[in-house]
Order: structure tokens, then sequence, then C-alpha cells
């Protein structure tokens, strides 16, 4: 389509430019805001340009500690955020693709029950069956343990979907290929599937990264010891202060870095993103 | 020695459908086979019988002597070549034609050495390091061929392989799969619904309709000597022209007022043909019957004249007559014909059997 209408141009680019706006003016105040020491907040007007306490303000808070009483410096929490995200995502993955996978390409009785079954846990989200889950991870001793922060976030009903629905569009003919080609149930999975499929786990990946990172109630509930804060929900901890003297700048500078890993991730992996949303290579 | 066996084969479904009833077949070493029929006549399934992607409920298969029917179809050594050619999208041609061999534990060296001497048969050299998608569609044919011959088995089986290819591939590739089965001498089953393909291909043809060989033979048989009406109107195009019929004292009657001479005939309802190309225009005298003409396609080489039989009671006969070379008749004119008694194929209307 060619079009030759100035305006249009003018307002759509006008739009999107405003949008950009919206959405980087809390960034950018968040990243002003770290630089400035934390007095500088209760004068009553917002910084809009770096302060000079930068560089204090991140080493403290990234190697040293996190502040309010949080003992541990934000890379160990980032690194726990970071375990419990990738366990979820790479459970998740690997439980739907293997559910899914039984469910399409193999005859056994009361399959159809057995998807319906997977399929009502979406339903049943972790903030449903929050009280009884608890009370399994903690008889089972989970808490405080990086099993029991993504343990019980790891069974998905949308990736087994999602698989299932991007198995059933491999034509039927492949499947008979490979079997006169000698590839029994394992080789198939490995060699065919898997590759066949590795755009939509990739788009999946992402999803469940964020989806993972942010993760705020669950760890919430059955982390106490310090060493096991996730970054999400620590943020929130730091903001509870009794006498109101909040650190900003420290609060700022950590939830800046709890936006760095998504924001890679998606970066990093657009391209297969968006093959796996859009593209039926098959 | 034979090298397939049907023997008394047939497939019930689960609902209880029957596809086959019962099927017998030997089939000698190194012998083309085209399975033959429209679609829903039960060919495909047959072949993934053989194949064993369809499970056999009655009868025994044999390959090499050796009874297949519970085998996975890894281990019956065919090699099966699909419509849709079935090629993995993520594999590299060499990748394709190597996973089967690759599976079996073959080592490396004698894979490349295997593949690559495939290859050049096949011409597919140059295409090795490509993916699927960047081939068209003869290519991705030869590929498939390609990655049944790689593993060298003892029967190939090719489930309508030309099917997606336009008019012209399709007649190459017709060639090309005979002479490689010629200079390979292996055992193929084939099906189609083509008749042309059928024809051209085989050594043999199976003509099934309804799970039923209607007719076992050589392609010249079938066509010569047709053994059912059925196998009459399917060989041959275009296809024969059939009449109902009566045959009495006066000769073949097609009508209450057309009689064709026939000497000692005896009474009875039969299914009366002859081929469109071995009608002949005579002068009136002469003729048979008369055509009225409704249509005329010219094809250059050859002229095929749809019209209907006009004998005065009644209408609405269908016939098509094949003429060599250019003709030109007039529409709705008459064409004077005669039938020769040598080309007539006579058949019991109630047995559907060649008298």
């Amino acid at each position: 389509m060619i079009e030759n209408r100035p305006w249009l141009t003018f307002i759509s680019h006008a739009t999107l430019m405003l949008g950009i706006a919206l959405v980087a003016l809390p960034v950018w105040m968040a990243l002003v805001a770290s630089t400035h020491p934390a007095s500088a907040f209760g004068v009553g007007h917002i910084p809009l340009w770096f302060g000079s306490a930068g560089m204090e303000t991140w080493q403290t808070v990234l190697f040293e500690q996190a502040g309010n009483g949080i003992d541990t410096p934000v890379w160990v929490m980032m690194l726990n955020s970071l375990v419990m995200a990738l366990g979820i995502t790479f459970g998740k993955i690997a439980i739907s693709l293997l559910s899914a996978y039984a469910i399409v390409f193999f005859r056994f009785p009361f399959r159809n029950l057995c998807f319906w079954i997977i399929f009502m846990t979406l339903m049943l989200p972790v903030e449903v069956r929050i009280v009884p889950t608890y009370q399994v991870v903690a008889n089972l001793d989970l808490l405080n343990s990086y099993t029991g922060l993504t343990l019980p976030l790891i069974a998905s009903a949308t990736a087994t979907f999602l698989f299932r629905q991007c198995f059933l569009s491999i034509p039927g003919e492949l499947v008979e290929a490979a079997r006169i080609d000698g590839a029994g149930p394992w080789r198939f999975f490995f060699d065919i599937l898997l590759p066949m499929s590795r755009t939509n786990i990739a788009a999946l990946f992402v999803i469940l990264f964020i989806y993972g990172w942010n993760q705020y109630l669950w760890p919430l509930l059955i982390t106490t010891d310090d060493a096991y804060y996730t970054l999400v929900m620590s943020i929130k901890r730091m903001l509870s202060v009794n006498d109101g003297d909040i650190a900003w700048n420290q609060i700022m500078a950590t939830t800046l870095l709890a936006m760095l890993p998504p924001v890679a991730v998606v970066i990093g992996m657009q391209k297969l993103f968006v093959k796996g949303l859009v593209d039926a290579e098959k | 020695m034979s090298d397939v066996v049907l023997k008394n084969i047939g497939k019930t479904y689960l609902n209880g459908f029957c596809a086959i009833p019962s099927m017998d077949l030997t089939i000698e070493e190194g012998e083309f086979i085209v399975l033959v029929g429209p679609s829903g006549c039960g060919k495909s399934t047959l072949l993934r019988m053989v194949a064993g992607l369809e499970s056999i409920t009655q009868g025994d298969l044999l390959i090499k002597g050796n009874k297949v029917n519970e085998k996975e179809p890894a281990d019956r050594d065919i090699a099966m070549v699909f419509q849709n050619y079935a090629l993995y999208p993520h594999m590299s041609v060499y990748g394709n034609m190597s996973y089967g061999l690759k599976n079996r534990g073959t080592s490396k060296a004698v894979i490349a050495e295997k593949v690559n001497a495939v290859a050049t048969m096949l011409g597919l050299e140059e295409l090795l390091e490509r993916k699927p998608r960047e081939l068209s569609g003869g290519q991705r044919q030869r590929v498939a061929m390609g990655r049944a011959m790689v593993r060298d088995p003892k029967v190939f089986l090719f489930d309508e392989p030309l099917s997606n290819l336009d008019a012209k591939l399709r007649v190459q590739m017709r060639m090309e799969i005979r002479q490689l089965q010629r200079k390979l001498g292996t055992t193929t089953l084939y099906v189609t619904h083509d008749q042309v393909e059928a024809m051209t291909l085989a050594d043999r043809l199976v003509v099934l309709n309804k799970g039923v060989a209607e007719q076992i033979g050589t392609p010249m048989d079938l066509y010569n000597k047709p053994a059912t009406p059925f196998v009459a109107a399917f060989i041959g195009s275009p296809s024969m022209n059939l009449f109902d019929a009566n045959l009495t004292e006066k000769g073949v009657s097609l009508s209450e007022s057309l009689y064709l001479p026939l000497p000692h005939a005896h009474r009875g309802s039969i299914v009366w043909g002859i081929r469109p190309e071995h009608l002949a225009i005579v002068d009136e005298q002469d003729a048979d019957f008369a055509l009225e003409i409704l249509a005329v396609e010219s094809l250059g080489a050859e002229t095929l004249v749809h019209g209907v039989l006009k004998d005065g009671s009644v209408q609405g006969k269908a016939m098509v007559v094949r003429l060599a070379g250019p003709h030109n008749p007039e529409l709705n004119s008459l064409l004077w014909l005669s039938a020769p008694a040598t080309h007539w194929h006579i058949f019991d209307a109630i047995t559907q059997q060649r008298l």
C-alpha cells in the first residue's frame, strides 16, 4: 500500500512518540532519582536531571545491602529471581512438551479426559489454591528453598495447549515417514518434534520467563529467609518503613535492576518470539 | 521366488467398516505393480497395510517369505514415498536422506557414500545442503525418492507421489520413476487414481473397486479384455461407451428400434461397450447407427466428438467418438458410424462378468 498523506504520517508519528514518552518518562525518572541522595526527595520537587550520588547508591544496592533491613545485596536477589524464573520456564516447557506429546501422538484410554483435566487447571492459578499449596509445600519441608519457589508454579495448561495445537498441525505423513525411517518415540521427539517446534518454544520462553520473574505473591509467602528473597517481592519490603524515611534512591535503583533481565530476554529473543507467534513454517 | 505375497488380506475398521474384504496378490521380484481405482476404493489402505502403517485384521502378508503382519514399518525392509513427500522441514536434503540409515546405526562413512551415490543418480548433488522449503516441487519429489532409495529396501511403496506436480513435470517424473525402477530392479507397489499413470508405469495393474480387485493383469490385457464394465470404463481415456442392452434373436438391441447384428446370440440382459477409438465414420448405408453431434473437442492429433445416439425412438444415449487427426463436423449434424464386432465388449448385466 502506497499512501502519501503528510498529515497522516505526522499524526501517527506524533502518537507513537507520545506513547513512547508516556512509557519512558517513569523509567527516566527512576533512573534520575537513583542518582540523588535519599534526602533529595523530602524537599517537595522531583529532580529531572542526574544527581551526584549515582555511583555510590548503585554500588551499595548491588553489592552491599538492598536497604531497610534486607541484608542481602541485590545481586543475590537477582540470582534468586533468575533461578526461580528459569526454573519455572524450563520446568513448564519440559512438562508441557511431554504432556502435549502424550496427548497428541499416543492412543491411551481417557486421553481426552486427561487433556480436559489439564485444561481445567487454567481455572486454578496459584492465587486461588494458595492456602492448600502452601500447606503442601510446608509439609514437604520446602519453605525457603528453590524447589519450593519453582515447583508449585511449573504445571501449565496454557503451554500444554499451545504445544498441542502446534503438534496437531504436524502432518501425519511426517510421523509415518519417521516410523518407516526407524525413529522410535524418543528419537521422533528429539529429532523431529523438538526442532520443528523450536520457534514456539522460544516464544513461550519469553512469556514464561517474564511470568516467572514477576512472581510476587508466592515468593512473598514461602520465603522468610533473606537468602531466598527474590527481587520483585523485596521492593515491596523495602517500601514498608515505619518512620517514613523511605530510601527512594535505593528503591529506584533496585526497580531498574529488576526491569533489566526481562527487557534483555525480550530484546534478545525478539526475532524468534515474533516468528513463533506469527510464522507457521511446516 | 515371489517377493511380496498377500494372502486373503483384509481390513475391517473398529467401527465395523470393511475397507478390504479379502485380497490375494502375488508380486514377483522386480515387478512394478500399480494399484489403481477411484478415490475411496481402498488402494491407499492396502498400501498402508503393506507398509505397516495400518493394521491387518485378516490374512497374511509375506515379504521375501517372512510373515510380517505384526512387524513395525521400520522392520519390514520397505521404503515409502508419500503424496506430500513428508520431508523433515528442519533437516537438509542430506539429513533427510540419511536419517533412516542413521537410526539403523550405519556408520557415517557408509551413509555418506550411499547418500552421495543416490544423489548422483537423481541429480541432487548440488542440493544436499538445502532445506526442503528451498526446493521446487520436482526436486522435493526426487529427495523423497532418494530417501527411499538410500536404504536399498526390498520393496518400494509409492502413495500417489505425482499428484502434487504440474502436468508436464508429472509426465517427466513418470518416466524417471519407471527408468529408476528398471535400473534398480526393486519390487514396487504404486498407488494412483490416474489411469494414464497406471497404464504407463505398471508391469501389472490391480484395478480396485470398493476394496475388491476387479481385475489383475498387464495394461494391455486390461485394455483389450476388461473383465468387468467397471474396468472397461476405468481403463482408457476417454472411457469406453457402455450401454445397457438386450441380447435377442435379431442381435444386440440397444433400444427398441436399434439392433446390431450378432449371430447365434442367446437372450439376456447385457452391458454392451465399445471404445471411442474403435468407432469409424462410414457412409450411411454401411452404418450401424447415427450420432447426433453435441460437442467437438479438437486436440490437434485427435478429435473427440460427443453426441447422442439417434435411433428414432429413444433419445439421449451419450456416446464419445475418438477420431485421429483434425476433423470439423458441424454441431447437431449426424455422424454415421460403424461399430466393428471384433471390438465389442459384452458383459453380463447381472454377474457383471465378461461374456
